[in-house]
């Protein structure tokens, strides 16, 4: 919202006081002032000039020639293009040296052949807006000569305040509110205003129904005589300087009024509206409605309507009707004042797209005793600028309302505790009494009377009454504690701790890299994964058509980024720890199922030799056996299932990685994707790849033990390194043969490598030979050839039984 | 040439070995079974006796000082060798070897380490709970009410028609949750993931990340707050950070303030505090009583404040990162600049 100081200064003294300071004092007492800057600063820049003949130009059909009187004795003459110049004006007049804004710098000129010695501006060449149809015929009789803004009355600054910092401070939403908050900051008086009604009529007044619980007041007051009057230029200058457009009078007051108390209002033109009175009511299903900006409005039963008679005339609290609008020449007025409920406000106007001053207004619970006072500030406000205007019939007021302005009990020690500061009684009395709130001693205890303009859904507890006098107390005044207490350390997370480990292991020694995705996934992805028949937790407004599901699982997030990434490398390597929901498995109160995953992704271009350990699949799950080793999971195995764990998965290349004694219990899976994904995931072609995924289940590890890794005895004896090829059949899988080497070895065979793996014609077909590296070594004595021998022998034996050999 | 002209000018030659390899043949030469002073040696048996002992005595000095020399001349040459080396012939420093590869931690959770460090030494509980949370713990426990504006549709994702079930919008409800199961007093921090419905672009996300704290305690007081955050600064920058609060609406405190720092980045305004000197960091505030009574919390015997800090906030704050979108984009060229 903008404030003008100039405006300010209507309701407190401000002189001598520094714009930028005073937007610091508001900032830390009331509400963040999120600029300060010089109203329209190129209007001090020009100055006054009175057309005193206009001719037209000899050579241009657009061109006027102008002689201007600017207050210097000489006659100035000046080209203008504007269609409105006119002899007899008083205009802004930019002479030669003066720059305005964008550095355009007047110079002298010859246009066509004649001298121009300066501009005449519109409005948008002075940056005060957009206007450009013509220029800027001043209002009234500014001095002639004298820099506009200073004859205008409009040199001022402007305040703009987060509206933000204001969504629970309705009384900040007009110049008066924050003058008492500046009056109270500066320990200046808050100046009087008199907002009481003018000599009413005694006619009868406009009959007024409402009918809906959304408006809790309706004001209507009848204003006759209006005639043709302007603005006054100090009110133009202050709706200019706070962005509003000045239009005519009557428009003009019901914004200053706005801009000025906080309370919008409506003047119908009287003789449009139906004889039977106003009608405050919902709409009807399929009603329409034209606003003011000549937008037909659909409206829905929640809307408010207000009606004369029967028939709509305003959208209540947004916006007036086209059909009952002032317009010039109107005499006869109907104000409305009134107090409409925030949330029916602002739900039809978040609908309809109409933000509208009125409606940021009401949706903000204003006070219900503000309509009187700002249909009396409207009216004596008329009656300065139109003294024959009159009142023929007593106030229209009607509506359940009741004064909000209540009694809050406020215990000193609290307010001291709760600061963490020593203010006195005193000190907090006159702080809440400078922005007046009313306070009593009660005993120990104070009671705080609460004003209206503050008690609509701002203050009501005693904690509400203590922000006011921190706020005001300054909180920059409370020196900073430390807390003291029992020092418990707090219990350990044990998923967190292995969250944490985790990343620390993947992210070190295995080198990948941790991502965090969205939790969403497109209902695109899913149906690639053959993941469309699942049921998902949605949500029922996706900022996206097609991603309102939830994950159920974090790995799926991870196969979006694998063709970018590809684009720029060719290796990556990605793991991501997560959450999944599945609303399978929902709670009596809703809440969906939540597991915790790790997900790893390894995607490398495609190369044409690959040893038989360095493939993706064999790289990843490495990496998982030596994250599990690592966080103490020693019993774990990898386990070829034929059942895929997810149906996207490698049919053949897949293990599902189990962690426990015995069999042990599932707690993911290592495997390749289908080969089938890699043309619509985009890694193929030029970004060919060989891709593993893992994905392992944090909540299964955490039911498992772990054990601290036992310590074992350096080797007392020297143990010698021998090399061993076996023969076998390819389905005898290396597991069966390590067994068995280790069965030959009777506790001695350690250290097992496999460093080959060859198949070839000479072997048979079917057959494949691993290589092995091993270390015979023993505990109780130095092992000699001869018990290598009969290694080798035994080994020969075990081999023979499942139907391999050794290779010499 | 005989050998004795290569006796006589051995020492000569030793001096002119231009390498150890030269003279380690030279030695095998002179000094060598089959050398030349071998051959000397072989020849005395067949001398007359009196000549034998005056040419034994002959010869070992002369074998005496042909050692002597190689030894000295060894060491010359390895002296030279050594110069040679630290003259470093050839040493480019900018001539790069392939880089050492590592893997990387997210820029979120390094920060969120850095914070639950600093709290966790402060005795606080770090809590965890669901993205997918109750309307009751993400608004009404928290003091905002059904028609609050923050619960409209076009700021909060629901997960169904009647609202029972939303993305939490801040970490707040785990503190609900907390303290319906934790009896005061208590300090918790709850670091997560939140949701807000918002069209993204550079500055706008509408998944992010936070860290919201909540300290539950006997007269708690703003100065307490002020104090936690102090050293919640110097834990994050590593120095004294000037803060100011100033007032700031939230439902579930009061009184609410918004916390701003001092800009660490200027000393006279910058692009990151907008020449304010002031950077906004975190709304925080005392713990509202309906929040507490919600809870099952007395609110006549306890009191409290809580506070919420953007971690993907600070992570841009503190690496300079222009557009919100890379933090959960994924992208490698992004994610390797954070190597561990």
């Amino acid at each position: 919202m903008l404030i003008s100081m100039r405006w300010l200064g209507r309701h407190v003294d401000l002189s001598g006081i520094d714009p930028e300071q005073l937007a610091l004092d508001l900032t830390l007492s009331t509400a963040e002032v999120e600029g300060v800057e010089r109203f329209a600063p190129y209007l001090s820049d020009v100055v006054v000039g009175h057309v005193l003949e206009r001719e037209q130009h000899p050579d241009a059909d657009k061109l006027s020639i102008c002689k201007l009187d600017v207050g210097t004795g000489e006659t100035l003459q000046i080209v203008c293009g504007a269609p409105n110049v006119a002899a007899g004006q008083r205009v802004a007049v930019a002479t030669v040296g003066t720059v305005l804004p964008g550095d355009f710098k007047i110079k002298k000129s010859k246009i066509r052949g004649v001298h121009s010695m300066g501009m005449i501006c519109s409005e948008r060449e002075l940056g005060l807006s957009d206007e450009h149809d013509g220029i800027w015929v001043l209002p009234g009789k500014p001095t002639i000569g004298a820099p506009v803004a200073e004859a205008l009355g409009i040199d001022d600054w402007v305040l703009e305040i987060d509206n933000k910092s204001l969504t629970h401070r309705p009384d900040l939403w007009g110049h008066r509110g924050v003058a008492r908050e500046v009056a109270a900051i500066l320990d200046r008086p808050l100046l009087p205003l008199d907002t009481s009604l003018p000599e009413l009529g005694g006619a009868d007044p406009v009959e007024v129904r409402v009918v809906s619980p959304a408006c809790s007041r309706y004001i209507g007051l009848s204003i006759d005589g209006v005639g043709e009057g302007m603005t006054p230029d100090w009110m133009r200058g202050m709706l200019l300087a706070t962005g509003q457009r000045p239009i005519d009078l009557l428009v003009d007051l019901s914004n200053f009024v706005m801009g000025d108390l906080g309370q919008p209002n409506h003047a119908f033109d009287r003789d449009q509206l139906a004889g039977d009175g106003i009608l405050v009511r919902e709409a009807r299903e399929g009603e329409t409605l034209v606003t003011l900006d000549e937008v037909e409005r659909k409206l829905e039963p929640a809307d408010l309507l207000i009606c004369s008679g029967d028939k709509a005339v305003a959208l209540a609290g947004i916006m007036g009707g086209q059909d009952s609008k002032v317009q010039q020449g109107t005499g006869r007025l109907l104000l409305e004042v009134a107090c409409f409920e925030p949330v029916p406000v602002r739900r039809t106007s978040a609908r309809l797209g109409l933000r509208t001053d009125s409606s940021a207004r009401f949706e903000k619970h204003l006070d219900p005793t503000l309509p009187l006072k700002a249909a009396g500030h409207f009216a004596r406000l008329l009656q300065e600028v139109q003294p024959d205007v009159t009142f023929p019939a007593s106030l229209a007021d009607a509506g359940d309302w009741s004064d909000p302005a209540c009694e809050v009990p406020l215990n000193p020690d609290q307010v001291r505790r709760s600061l963490g500061v020593g203010i006195s009684d005193e000190e907090m009395s006159a702080l809440l009494s400078s922005i007046g709130f009313r306070v009593q001693a009660n005993g120990e205890a104070l009671t705080v009377s609460v004003p209206s303009n503050r008690a609509t859904k701002d203050i009501a507890i005693e904690m509400d009454l203590i922000e006011e006098v921190g706020r005001l107390y300054r909180y920059g005044n409370i020196p900073e504690r430390h807390l003291t207490g029992a020092l418990v350390p707090p219990p350990v997370d044990h998923r967190r701790e292995l969250a944490e480990s985790c990343r620390d292991l993947l992210a070190g020694g295995a080198r990948f890299h941790e991502t965090l995705s969205y939790s969403f996934q497109s209902d695109a992805l899913h149906k690639m994964l053959g993941l469309d028949g699942e049921s998902y937790v949605s949500v029922i407004n996706p900022v996206q058509e097609g991603s309102a599901r939830i994950r159920r699982q974090v790995l799926p997030s991870l196969l979006g980024l694998l063709e970018p990434n590809r684009r720029q490398r060719d290796e990556v390597r990605l793991f991501e720890i997560g959450k999944g929901y599945l609303p399978e498995q929902a709670s009596e109160r809703g809440e969906p199922g939540e597991v915790h995953e790790l997900a790893l992704a390894f995607c490398r271009a495609r190369q044409s030799d690959t040893a038989f350990d360095e493939g993706c699949l064999p790289r990843l799950m490495a990496v998982v056996q030596d994250l599990l080793g690592s966080l103490e999971f020693h019993e774990q195995q990898f386990v070829a299932v034929k059942q895929a764990p997810v149906s996207w998965l490698h049919p053949v290349r897949r293990v599902e990685v189990r962690v426990g004694a015995g069999d042990g219990a599932c707690v993911g899976f290592v495997a390749e994707l289908d080969p089938g994904l890699a043309a619509p995931l985009g890694i193929d072609g030029e970004l060919v790849s060989d891709t593993a995924v893992a994905s392992i289940s944090l909540d299964a590890l955490l039911e498992q033990e772990r054990s601290g890794g036992s310590y074992n005895p350096l080797p007392r004896y020297p143990g010698f390194k021998i090399d061993v090829a076996i023969v076998a059949p390819e389905e005898v899988p290396a597991r069966d043969l390590s067994r068995v080497i280790e069965k030959a070895g009777k506790g001695n065979a350690k250290d097992l490598v496999i460093f080959d793996l060859f198949r070839g014609d000479q072997l048979g077909a079917g057959r494949r030979s691993l290589a092995y590296h091993l270390v015979l070594q023993s505990d109780k004595k130095t092992l000699t050839d001869k018990d290598a021998q009969s290694f080798l022998r035994r080994l020969e034996r075990g081999l023979g039984e499942i139907g391999a050999e050794l290779r010499s | 040439m005989d050998k004795q002209t290569n006796l006589e000018n051995a020492q000569a030659r030793i001096a002119e070995a231009s390498d150890q390899a030269v003279l380690a043949d030279l030695e095998r030469e002179l000094l060598g079974k089959d050398g030349l002073l071998g051959q000397q040696l072989k020849e005395i048996p067949s001398l007359p006796p009196p000549e034998r002992g005056p040419a034994g005595r002959a010869a070992n000095e002369l074998k005496a000082a042909l050692t002597a020399g190689l030894l000295a001349r060894a060491a010359e040459l390895a002296e030279a060798d050594l110069a040679a080396d630290r003259e470093g012939v050839g040493f480019d420093a900018t001539l790069p070897a392939p880089p050492v590869e590592r893997g990387s931690l997210h820029p979120i959770t390094k920060v969120t380490r850095r914070l639950v460090q600093i709290f966790s030494s402060m005795g606080y509980h770090i809590l965890d709970g669901p993205e997918v949370e109750l309307d009751w713990y993400n608004f009404e426990a928290l003091n905002i009410p059904a028609d609050h504006p923050a619960r409209d549709s076009q700021d909060t994702f629901y997960c169904d028609e009647e609202g029972r079930l939303v993305l939490r919008t801040h970490t707040s409800p785990v503190q609900v949750r907390a303290m319906e199961r934790m009896a005061p007093p208590f300090r918790l921090v709850c670091p997560g993931k939140v949701f807000r419905h918002e069209n993204t672009d550079a500055t706008h996300e509408h998944t992010f990340h936070q860290m919201e704290g909540l300290v539950v305690g006997k007269d708690i007081s703003v100065g307490h707050l002020v104090g936690t955050m102090k050293t919640l600064l110097r834990g994050i920058f590593g120095k004294e950070i000037d803060v100011r609060l100033r007032p700031g609406h939230f439902p579930f405190v009061e009184p609410g303030f918004e916390l701003d720092a001092r800009c660490v980045f200027c000393e006279s305004g910058c692009r990151v505090c907008k020449g304010t000197r002031w950077i906004e960091l975190l709304p925080c505030g005392l713990v509202h009583p309906k929040v507490l009574e919600a809870a099952g919390i007395d609110p006549s015997e306890w009191s409290g404040f809580a506070f919420g800090l953007g971690l993907s906030r600070l992570v841009m704050l503190s690496h300079g990162i222009d557009d919100v979108r890379h933090l959960l984009g994924g992208d490698l060229r992004f994610l390797e600049q954070f190597s561990c």
